[in-house]
């Protein structure tokens, strides 16, 4: 049961993380609900808990409570609340289950953006400890990893030799290297854990002749999912922190929506410092590179249907809708668009830290039925998508609804269709 | 004037409007004073410059494109009860002075003819809006949803659209007694004339004076600040 401090420390954060844009949301809404068919979640599951107005209802009841006239003279007739069990059970399920696609922000009239409630309940969560564990615990293994990268340094060397071995054969130049802490490169490139964003990039920088280096660290941000700021500002600083040693001009980050999305639009206001270098996202690197030919892709060279998904942190919320879109028809022989598309796109249903999280399982594979729907409608048998939380969501609905796809990443479609001297291997 | 239309249609309405007027500037410095996050919320495709932003801005916070991508029936009732709005402010200036221009265009009998089938339509059109919007408040997911602020705001409408409604379509008065009557308390000395005074009718135009007034005092403290601060939200979603 939630004791007396828990709910003033709740409150406490509540008023903390209180600022101009969430008090015009708290005042706004008219609870009119034309999100109720923007939320995939909703609109698969008739659940109240998952309609975009009632997730920020739930903060709204606590505010209300606290903060305003109405919840002092009127309390019931403005349902201002104090965070009780019910509200904290609730408040866990709406607020952890939100993907952050802000596919509800788009079609509100007043454009109240959901995620300004949903980052805001799970810092009152994590704050009385009730935060997502899982969550918690990846994001304190990466701060882990940050602490101690000296101990790291020459494991992560070591588990690199097989991939740059194989990086070496595919490029047919044996004195290839996958540089790291190369000082004074160019472009910082910061990977996701494993090797599978490591090799196609490695394999496009060198044949594009660019100069950058490796990071140590990975690109995903458990503590942005996990809602605690702090800890999201550690876990991106690591790699601000390499580059700023070395000296480059930009940090690329791997197809990541959402490490794109704290990099780009989210560490300056939490660190409250300018980076002095750019922000970029491999896949506006990659069609750059295709503009400019330093990269040559084979027109028609897929020649199965392609289809494309809008990675809601990609498109809709990071501004790459037709960088990814030309690189795939520069390949496809027969592009397919989803529909709706772009700002319209509905999400996947995997964003959100919800990928990592199993107890929401059973959500993802029922609140991704409108992606599934919007698939199979285009026939297409290869659908590519530049976010890894996206891949492994449509991944997961592709072998639970027998879609028969194979699912990409934009630099994996690159990579097949560039000639290359080595053969990729089997 | 009695004792009773003396509080509701005198005093009352001098602070309706100070609460009004007060409650509105104190929520809008309180929006002010609370210090904006850095953060930018836009989402993509960002619009080009502030020309193109304003007309996005104007484009969503009047013409809710969204909303009639979505519920139909919604928008035409919104959109149609936010224009029934405006022309309700504007007949009700009529009660103030005439306007001369069209009343010079149109004579008499054909401005007293504008006058009923504009304001008679438009209280009809508001009176089967907003019992659209009650219903629909009965309504999964939009009852779960609902607080009982939102039930009481509409009765609120309702009830001052119904009372208007009725003054206007039994014509209890003649449109220079409320003139009269609008400007005794411009003149600070609020009094009916003898016909409303002594009519039946007056309990009516009371009623909707009283309701007129706490719609006015509870709108800064409610939903009803989407009206101001809805173009802010507007306005960060192309920051």
């Amino acid at each position: 049961m939630v004791t007396r401090e828990e709910q003033d420390l709740a409150v406490k954060v509540l008023d903390e993380k209180t600022n101009r844009q969430l008090l015009y949301y708290l005042d706004i809404c008219t609870r009119c609900a034309i999100c109720k068919d923007a939320c995939h979640q909703y609109v698969t599951t008739g659940d109240i808990l998952y309609l975009p107005a009632y997730r920020a209802q739930l903060i709204r009841r606590v505010f209300r409570k606290y903060f305003t006239i109405q919840g002092k003279i009127i309390p019931s007739v403005v349902e201002a609340t104090a965070p009780n069990d019910k509200l904290l059970e609730d408040l866990y399920r709406t607020t952890y289950a939100c993907t952050s696609c802000r596919r509800c922000m788009y079609y509100c009239p007043f454009s109240i953006d959901t995620t300004w409630f949903t980052s805001i309940g799970r810092a009152m969560l994590v704050a009385i400890g009730r935060g997502s564990t899982i969550l918690g615990e990846l994001a304190d293994a990466a701060i882990m990893k940050g602490d101690n990268i000296d101990m790291f340094r020459d494991i992560l060397i070591d588990g690199l030799k097989d991939t740059e071995n194989e990086f070496k054969v595919r490029v047919g130049d044996p004195a290839a290297t996958i540089p790291i802490g190369k000082k004074g490169a160019h472009s910082l490139y910061v990977a996701l854990a494993g090797t599978h964003t490591i090799l196609p990039m490695a394999i496009i920088f060198h044949q594009a002749k660019a100069d950058w280096t490796l990071s140590l660290f990975e690109a995903a941000n458990y503590g942005y999912f996990y809602g605690d700021t702090a800890r999201a500002k550690k876990i991106a600083q690591r790699f601000v922190d390499e580059a700023k040693a070395l000296g480059v001009q930009e940090i690329i980050i791997s197809e990541c929506g959402h490490a794109y999305r704290v990099m780009e639009f989210l560490y300056e206001a939490w660190a409250k410092e300018k980076l002095p270098f750019k922000i970029r996202a491999a896949v506006d690197v990659m069609h750059d590179y295709m503009k400019e030919g330093r990269i040559k892709l084979k027109p028609g060279s897929l020649s199965e249907p392609v289809t494309y998904h809008d990675p809601c942190q990609v498109g809709r919320n990071g501004g790459f809708y037709e960088e990814p879109r030309n690189i795939v028809k520069a390949v496809a022989a027969d592009y397919r668009e989803m529909t709706p598309n772009r700002e319209k796109q509905w999400c996947c249903g995997g964003g959100g830290g919800l990928v990592a999280e199993s107890e929401f399982d059973t959500l993802r594979e029922v609140s991704g039925q409108k992606k599934v729907e919007q698939i199979r409608k285009t026939g297409a048998k290869v659908l590519v998508t530049p976010c890894e939380n996206c891949r492994l969501q449509i991944e997961m609905l592709n072998e639970k609804n027998n879609l028969g796809i194979r699912i990409s990443s934009v630099m994996d479609l690159v990579v097949d269709s560039m000639d290359l001297p080595g053969a990729k291997p089997t | 004037m009695d004792w009773f239309s003396f509080i509701v249609a005198g005093i009352m309405v001098y602070v309706a409007v100070a609460v009004f007027l007060v409650g509105s500037i104190y929520r809008v410095i309180q929006w002010r004073r609370t210090p904006k996050s850095p953060i930018r919320q836009g989402m993509f495709p960002r619009t080009g410059n502030s020309l193109t932003r304003t007309l996005k801005l104007g484009k969503d916070s009047f013409l809710f494109p969204q909303v009639l991508d979505t519920d139909r029936w919604m928008w035409f009732f919104v959109i149609g009860m936010h224009l029934a709005g405006i022309g309700l402010f504007f007949g009700h200036l009529r009660l103030i002075t005439e306007f001369t221009p069209l009343y010079n265009a149109l004579g008499p009998d054909g401005m007293e003819k504008l006058a009923n089938w504009v304001g008679g339509g438009i209280g009809i059109f508001l009176f089967i809006a907003f019992i659209y919007f009650l219903l629909r408040r009965f309504k999964s997911p939009y009852r779960e949803l609902s607080v009982p602020e939102d039930y009481l705001l509409i009765v609120l409408i309702l009830a001052i659209i119904l009372l208007g409604d009725h003054l206007r379509f039994t014509k209890s008065f003649a449109l220079q007694d409320y003139r009269d009557y609008v400007s005794s308390l411009l003149h600070f000395k609020p009094a009916f004339v003898t016909t409303i005074k002594f009519s039946a009718q007056k309990w009516v135009l009371d009623a909707h004076i009283l309701t007129a007034n706490l719609l006015l005092m509870y709108f800064p403290f409610s939903k009803l600040v989407h009206a101001m601060g809805g173009f802010a939200g507007n306005l960060l979603r192309s920051e």
